[in-house]
């Protein structure tokens, strides 16, 4: 074995391009996969660290409707029913030097039992706002307790605002400015679960986030078998409050972003998938082009069982080579993608803050096993072939690709069969996600395996047009392409499914984005908007506000979360301005009835997402939990909405009012007059503002932009991801043509030998190349359109339950196409030169 | 007489909310996170900030029962009551409840911008003890909380002092009977106090110095006998009880003397009648404090105030914490001037209270004679400033 492994690694190393190539292939494959796992799971990781952090020791928590739960059902547990293991908290978000900090209101007595925030050493030096102490623990203590505004927050979150112990400054709270002092630190220990985190007393965090009176909620701690206490405190809790588990809250949160994990670790799997193709094609290549090493070493007694061990050996060390390569450049490009990754999460489902790649175990060994498993998997069919060689017939070059010929129609069956049996699971498989991925992985396998069969014949057919329109190098180079389909086949396949990815991904996107666009051009019917981030309008500012001349109507809008043992749902409540109505569009129903119902029965709107998720539509009932406890409403019809990837349920401000004690308002929409001119309303809304409450002002143009920013921000991930693809892909050919070039160097040398220039040489592979581009675009659009349904039709609707309008772009066809193309040519670049500037007696020389 | 302890379970309160993983700190040492070393906790409280507060300098009148609900223009204040009771079967128990009151701030310093009403510079700080003679068991719990939005407080009119749902109240008219309760998991506690004497005025005049600086001091009574009935719960069990009770007030601002160390503080009642409080101050040296007194209240409610000199106090047994730290629990007290002999011993050797700091404050027995009479009692002990000490000072 020894002497074979010479022979097999004296061979690689002599091809080091084709060495290069194939690890690089495994290399990326492997790195992207990784990359988007550990992203993912630093993204999800990082949630729960911090929930854990936040949450603490709380088996359950007690959460009331939009305004929270009432502060006396906190001391009522405690003295009148003498629960100890409870405490209150109000959280909520400010914002400090550009930096949105979560606060968590806490009563320090209540909390021994939950959290435990160990102060930092350096508090000892600290002095306390006008306190003349020496600054010790009992110092920071008194200060929280008493002195409003004071906090704590991790070290390192207080090296990063630039903020030390003592430090007076203002935060920014529901549009107001807020006196805040940091009293001290945590010890590093808690590094990075309590980062960005502000703890402050309850009374502090109730003055700033507007919550007088109320709670975000109580944490309660219960042994799992003391169910007595559990039923003690639910018989005594109000009607609108209710108790949840608390690992139960956070895993419906984080559940939220599960549909959107999974389909980019899907796309993370068409990079490896790629990646395979890229496998098959090297080590296909290097047994072929050691047919005749091979034939001599069977030839000397080497068994079927050990050209078949060596070969695949050959192929598993350049998977476990390429995949640790691999593992290396996916922790690196992870730690890009989890920017990405952890902004999209934060725009559209929860906060996260992610400061570190963790790496996970469970990812690396994933990756491993991948890049590894899908080597062998490659690298097994040319083993196979390479073990089943006659040694007497030397193998020539017309048995294997006669041999290879005979297979297509049987490869191309396969491909039928895949995609069949796609099609037939996408139909039995209802609602669920990975059932849908598998299917457009089949689909994408299926019409992989027909593209070599049709290359052939497209070759056939064209190869005389070829030569009749550039003459013999044109017909040679497009008849060999068919001819030598072991090779060209895969790298054709490898291109086309990079590039369909591309079509289909930037089709599903381009229509989603449409569909965003028309809805928002729907919906934003006012001329300006005006509202808090995270906050509250002040209420005595309103009427001051909707009095500045030239304001015609206004309408007024509530956004809130009610919370559900599945979950919360957005609940978005509008008083609507005359007119406004056909802002909002409605899927079904008689529009008149609808808002009559809507505005005078009671009946709330669901968006398609939440009709969808929860299988209700018009007519049906959902259950709320209101301030008088749980009340039925009826669905008067479903309607078209991107607004919140969970679904919202919309409600009139009739309705809530009866229903909720809330009288918080979120935001207006403001209708100017004829003659009103916007920019002049918005200085004088700024003027009425002014030092009462910073607020947000933008023109209907400016949150349509806004919107799409944030749409287009969501889908950066998925571009970087399929231009890896291609990038794959373009190494993928790449390889292809060296090889190709390299295993017919005799032919072409005897092209140079009969009279053909260097030019003609480079011009013939440069031809090939571009066809085999051609080819790989011309099928990758149908491909791509079909993996563009298969994402709106099946993926998008199982994930998000988006309702998207498909329309397909001319133009991202045409890109598509040039984009194989582009990529066949600049991969040929390198071949073309280096078959213009081989040398014919040189390479003739070669037997 | 509990200044110190207040100070010690101010530091306790540290310890409960910053140093959750750290051990309970021993003799009043809390080991400052980082510090490098341990601060005295006489230190951390002594010498500031006692501006803005009332201070208790001149004697002054007392008035029931506006006087049994809170002063809050003073730093701090406590409710003590302890008692000893029997069951009905004969089984022997003690009680301990009280709850201190601590300003964190001087009474007009809070922030008019701040409307929320958990806002509160008043810490209640509760602890609860029961002593079972029949088990041999002491059960022990403890309790935090700021006095606002109804969690802790205190209020003459009708007199309420709680803390969570542990409660000293009028039961029945004002400066009449209490009410008590006080729960934990595995004991709770409900008893109705009758007063059978009037509240007899610590120190001179109700004004208990404690140490020689102007202020230094507190104001000071006690309600020396209380006939107590209820039931205590022990786990499931619970008992029908009765006996007699001792209240503690003292209110002040004043601050630990640094070369003060703990005390030793004795209330016994006898069954002739006379009632002996007496708190002896120990000083850093191993010296008995000048400032030690006492008072000596007599069957018809006469009380006779004592000063350090009119006691002689000899140690006749200690026991040794499995926490570490020897405490005396056996004593002979003699009164030369009444011709009172008086043993005290411990129904119960372990009355050690281990909450985030540690003392030992537990039922005794008395027995002895007064001029040739045999004299018998009972009473209660307080002990701080041992634990983590292998020797009595």
């Amino acid at each position: 074995m020894p002497v074979l492994f010479r022979a097999s690694f004296g061979y690689l190393l002599r091809h080091p391009w084709q060495l290069t190539l194939a690890l690089l292939g495994i290399c990326i494959g492997v790195a992207v996969m990784v990359a988007v796992d550990l992203a993912n799971e630093s993204s999800r990781r990082a949630f729960l660290l911090s929930m854990d952090a936040i949450n603490g020791e709380a088996t359950h928590q007690i959460i009331a409707g939009p305004t929270g739960v009432d502060e006396s059902v906190y001391a009522n547990l405690r003295v009148e029913h003498g629960v100890r293991s409870v405490a209150p908290i109000v959280a909520g978000y400010v914002r400090y030097a550009d930096t949105t900090l979560q606060v968590l209101g806490v009563d320090l007595f209540a909390e021994r039992e939950f959290r435990n925030f160990s102060l930092s050493g350096r508090n000892e030096n600290s002095v306390v706002g006008s306190r003349t102490g020496d600054g010790s623990a009992i110092d920071v203590i008194s200060s929280i307790l008493t002195i409003p505004g004071a906090l704590l927050t991790s070290e390192r979150t207080a090296q990063t605002l630039g903020l030390e112990s003592g430090d007076e400054f203002r935060v920014v709270a529901s549009g107001r400015e807020q006196d805040a002092v940091l009293a001290g630190t945590f010890s590093q220990e808690e590094q990075g679960r309590l980062d960005n985190l502000l703890v402050t007393d309850i009374a502090s965090a109730q003055q700033w986030l507007g919550m007088l009176g109320k709670l975000s909620r109580i944490d309660v701690r219960i042994r799992a078998d003391d169910t007595a206490l559990l039923q003690r405190i639910e018989a005594v809790l109000p009607p609108d409050t209710q108790m949840l588990s608390a690992a139960g809250r956070t895993q419906t949160t984080m559940d939220m972003s599960n549909a959107f994990l999974t389909n980019l670790s899907a796309m993370s799997l068409l990079a490896l998938l790629v990646g395979v193709f890229l496998i098959y094609n090297s080590v296909a290549f290097a047994v072929l082009q050691r047919r005749g090493l091979i034939g001599v070493l069977r030839a000397l007694g080497l068994t079927r069982g050990q050209t078949f061990a060596l070969i695949l050996l050959e192929g598993i060390m350049l998977g476990v080579v390429g995949s640790v390569l691999g593992l290396v450049v996916g922790v690196w490009l992870g730690e890009q993608l989890l920017y990405l990754v952890a902004r999209t999460i934060s725009d559209l489902y929860f906060v996260v803050q992610v400061t570190d790649v963790s790496l996970e175990t469970g990812s690396v060994v994933k990756g491993l096993m991948a890049g590894i498993g899908a080597t062998m998997i490659a690298a097994a069919v040319p083993a196979i072939e390479a073990s089943s060689f006659q040694p007497r017939l030397a193998l020539t070059r017309s048995v294997l690709e006669r041999r290879a010929g005979r297979s297509l129609p049987i490869v191309a069956g396969l491909g039928l069969f895949a995609a069949s049996a796609a099609v037939f699971l996408l139909m039995i498989s209802g609602d669920n996600l990975v059932a849908g991925l598998v299917a457009l992985f089949l689909l994408i396998l299926g019409f992989s395996l027909v593209i070599p069969i049709a290359v052939r014949s497209c070759s056939r057919v064209l190869a005389p047009l070829a030569g009749r329109l550039v003459g013999t190098s044109g017909r040679l180079a497009i008849s060999g392409v068919g001819a030598s389909l072991s090779r060209t086949g895969v790298a054709i396949v490898a291109l086309a499914v990079a590039v369909s990815a591309t079509v289909g991904v930037s089709v599903m996107v381009d229509s989603f984005r449409g569909s965003v666009s028309e809805w928002l051009g729907n919906t934003l019917q006012s001329d300006i908007y005006v509202g808090v981030p995270r906050g509250a309008m002040d209420p005595d500012l309103l009427p001051d506000l909707v009095a500045v001349p030239g304001i015609e109507s206004y309408s007024t809008s509530r956004r809130t979360w009610l919370e559900t043992e599945q979950g919360r749902v957005r609940l978005v409540v509008l008083r609507m301005a005359p007119g406004s109505y056909a802002g909002t569009s409605i899927r079904n129903g008689d529009e008149e009835d609808v808002w009559r119902q809507f505005d005078e029965e009671g009946a709330v709107l669901v968006s398609d997402p939440y009709a969808y998720r929860n299988n209700v539509g018009r007519g049906d009932t959902i259950s709320l939990r209101t301030s008088g406890g749980d009340r039925a409403f009826h669905i008067a019809a479903v309607y078209q909405s991107y607004d919140s990837n969970d679904g919202a349920i919309l409600m009139s401000r009739e309705t809530y009012d009866v229903f909720f004690d809330d009288p918080t308002i979120n935001s207006i929409g403001i209708y100017l007059g004829e003659n009103a001119d916007a920019d002049r309303v918005m200085d004088q809304l700024r003027q009425v503002s002014a030092g009462r409450q910073a607020l947000i002002m933008s023109s209907n143009a400016r949150i349509r932009e806004m919107s799409l920013n944030i749409f287009d921000r969501t889908f950066v991930i998925t571009d970087v991801l399929y231009w890896l693809a291609v990038g794959v892909a373009v190494i993928g050919i790449l390889g292809a043509m060296l090889a190709l070039q390299l295993e017919k160097a005799r032919e072409l040398a005897v092209l140079r030998a009969i009279g053909m220039t260097p030019g003609q040489m480079g011009g013939l592979v440069t031809i090939q190349t571009g066809f085999i581009g051609l080819l790989s675009g011309i099928a990758a659009l149908p491909l791509g359109l079909l993996m563009a349904w298969v994402l709106i039709e099946v993926i998008n609707r199982r994930a998000f339950g988006w309702q998207i309008d498909m329309s397909i772009d001319l133009g991202v066809l045409l890109t598509a196409l040039m984009l194989a193309i582009g990529a066949a040519l600049i991969a040929g670049i390198y071949p073309a030169y280096r078959a213009a500037s081989a040398r014919p007696a040189l390479a003739m020389r070669e037997e | 007489m509990k200044k110190v302890i207040l100070l010690v379970v101010l530091t306790g309160l540290i310890s409960f909310l910053v140093l959750r993983s750290e051990p309970p700190s021993e003799t009043g040492l809390i080991a400052l996170p980082g510090a490098g070393g341990s601060a005295r906790l006489s230190e951390l409280l002594s010498d500031q900030g006692l501006e803005g507060y009332a201070q208790a300098i001149d004697a002054r009148d007392f008035v029931f029962p506006q006087d049994h609900g809170p002063h809050p223009g003073f730093r701090n204040e406590w409710w003590y009551i302890t008692g000893n009771l029997d069951g009905e079967d004969g089984r022997r128990f003690g009680f301990e409840l009280t709850i201190f009151r601590f300003s964190l701030t001087p009474p007009d310093s809070a922030s008019s911008a701040d409307e929320s009403a958990w806002r509160s510079n008043q810490v209640y700080i509760g602890h609860f003890a029961i002593t079972d003679g029949g088990e041999r068991q002491f059960h022990v719990a403890h309790r935090y909380s700021r006095g606002s939005v109804g969690l802790a407080g205190a209020q003459a009119d009708p007199f309420h002092v709680w803390l969570d749902n542990w409660n000293i109240q009028a039961a029945e008219g004002i400066g009449k009977n209490w009410q008590l309760h006080a729960s934990d998991d595995d004991v709770a506690l409900d008893l109705i106090l009758e007063p059978l004497k009037a509240p007899v005025l610590n120190g001179i005049d109700g004004l208990s110095q404690k140490a020689a600086t102007s202020g230094n001091a507190s104001y000071y009574y006690s309600i020396t006998r209380l006939q107590t009935a209820g039931t205590i719960r022990i786990n499931d069990e619970e008992f029908t009880v009765s006996g007699m009770s001792w209240l503690d007030r003292e209110w002040g601002s004043s601050a630990l003397s640094r070369e003060q160390e703990g005390w030793d503080w004795y209330a016994l009642q006898l069954s002739n009648g006379s009632d002996l409080m007496f708190y002896n101050l120990r000083r850093n040296d191993g010296s008995q404090d000048v400032h030690s007194a006492g008072t000596l209240t007599l069957a018809d409610g006469q009380s006779v105030y004592l000063s350090r000199d009119d006691l002689i106090i000899e140690v006749l047994d200690t026991w040794q914490s499995p926490r570490g730290g020897r405490y005396p629990i056996a004593w002979r007290i003699e009164i030369p001037q009444y011709k009172l002999r008086l043993t005290v011993d411990p129904v119960l050797d372990a009355q050690e209270l281990v909450t985030t700091v540690r003392y030992w404050e537990g039922a005794v027995d008395v027995s002895g004679e007064q001029d040739g009479a045999l004299v018998t009692g009972r009473g209660y002990v307080e002990l701080t400033g041992y634990a983590g000490s292998d020797v009595p000072r």
